[in-house]
């Protein structure tokens, strides 16, 4: 009687099968929502001649299988969020369709995925931008209540939610949780926005306070968590909703604690 | 005011949170005026929609999304690129976050004061805002993936 063959994965299969790994999880890592890492990583797979890529994506961690000739390589990556970049996913996606298109081997998606430098913005700029963004808001909020256009409010708006998008990215840099990190910036924004309403210094104190922290709204995470409901990926979505009313309620209790503090209840 | 200025004012203010949010997302520079034009696009359409014509605020935020989506749709394949990294900023002025946060605070005052009618009609009714309006934006948001691209990629 002869013992069953045991079949062994070919070198290429393995090296396939990791860069697969690397992209889905550069994508989860970087805010993608789960049908964008499914796609892309069946694409890249089977563009680099595998039979079939079979993908398992939870909130923290990516399991995928790749098929080639009856032979089966599995493996799995544990996920670390990265914050939001964009500019990574564009990146791993052009690669996908670059090795679709024929004009990369796996060894050039290796390195033009092992060259991928997630770009960011310089702080500043991004905080001056929210910034403004913020007073925008504060200018839209006045519109859709008939109210006149009060130069003040928006100066204060500005400089509370700049000084807190600030805060926020310092925060981060030092890997506090973000849970923590929200709850201490929008203390901040609020803080400096109860001053204005304390002083006298504008003439409508509620837009400036709710103004100031709409930099706080996790908008990205909402939308995706809806879209991969939507598309089927039921358990990323939950994770990812409850995740961001999470990043909400802390908000929220910053909000509760500058107020107590201050004393002005100008939200409700 | 008259009501094209006011137009004019909310497609220019619109651009602006989206191009600020678009930087939290890291979105690649060239695609930052992408997401100001579909940012202000998209609010100015919901504003007319909604002030003018006038829908409820959600159908007009649905139908301000899918808009927004097609276009973005169109320059991902341009530009070689998921429509998200386009459209999501351009949501963003659209995100009820005023509602959002009333809800919650409404939820805590309550903690504090103790049950109140008025404060639990407060967190129903802006919470419920909130969850319908952010509904319909990712569903417009879905909507080409829905309606024609059902069974293959849009890039």
């Amino acid at each position: 009687m002869s013992v069953p063959q045991i079949t062994g994965v070919a070198d290429d299969q393995r090296e396939i099968t990791r860069l697969c790994a690397q992209a889905g999880l550069m994508l989860l890592q970087h805010g993608a929502e789960s049908a964008l890492v499914e796609s892309v990583v069946r694409r890249l797979g089977l563009a680099l001649g595998m039979e079939a890529v079979e993908l398992v994506l939870l909130a923290n961690g990516i399991t995928l299988t790749t098929i080639r000739d009856g032979v089966c390589h599995t493996t799995a990556r544990r996920n670390l969020d990265r914050g939001i970049n964009m500019h990574a996913v564009t990146e791993v996606q052009r690669t996908m369709l670059l090795a679709e298109e024929k004009q990369l081997d796996a060894a050039g998606v290796a390195r033009r995925l092992d060259e991928i430098k997630p770009f960011r913005y310089p702080r500043w700029q991004v905080s001056v931008m929210v910034g403004l963004s913020c007073a925008a808001f504060a200018r839209l909020g006045l519109i859709a209540r008939g109210a006149e256009a009060d130069v003040w409010t928006f100066v204060l708006t500005f400089v509370a939610s700049a000084v807190a998008m600030q805060a926020r990215q310092w925060l981060a840099s030092l890997h506090f949780n973000p849970l923590v990190n929200f709850a201490v910036t929008a203390f901040i924004a609020t803080s400096i926005a109860a001053q204005g309403v304390i002083h006298g210094w504008v003439d409508s104190p509620k837009i400036a306070m709710s103004a100031c922290v709409l930099l706080f709204v996790p908008g990205f995470p909402f939308i995706n968590a809806v879209s991969d409901m939507v598309k089927g990926y039921i358990n990323t979505g939950i994770s990812r909703g409850v995740m961001a009313v999470l990043l909400l309620l802390a908000c929220c209790a910053g909000i509760v604690l500058a107020m107590t503090v201050w004393n002005t209840w100008t939200w409700l | 005011m008259n009501t094209l200025l006011l137009l004019l004012q909310d497609f220019g203010l619109a651009a602006v949170p989206a191009v600020g949010f678009a930087m939290i997302f890291n979105v690649p520079k060239p695609a930052l005026r992408y997401c100001a034009l579909a940012g202000a696009i998209g609010h100015a359409l919901r504003f007319t929609l909604y002030k003018i014509a006038p829908l409820p605020i959600e159908l007009a935020t649905l139908i301000a999304a899918g808009v927004v989506s097609l276009i973005g749709v169109y320059w991902a394949q341009k530009w070689r690129a998921h429509p998200k990294v386009f459209t999501v900023a351009a949501m963003i002025p659209m995100v009820p976050g005023v509602y959002a946060f009333t809800a919650l605070l409404a939820l805590v005052e309550i903690e504090r004061k103790g049950y109140s009618e008025a404060l639990l009609r407060t967190a129903m009714d802006n919470g419920l805002k909130a969850f319908f309006i952010i509904a319909a934006l990712a569903v417009g948001l879905a909507l080409p993936g829905l309606l024609f691209y059902r069974r293959k990629p849009v890039v």
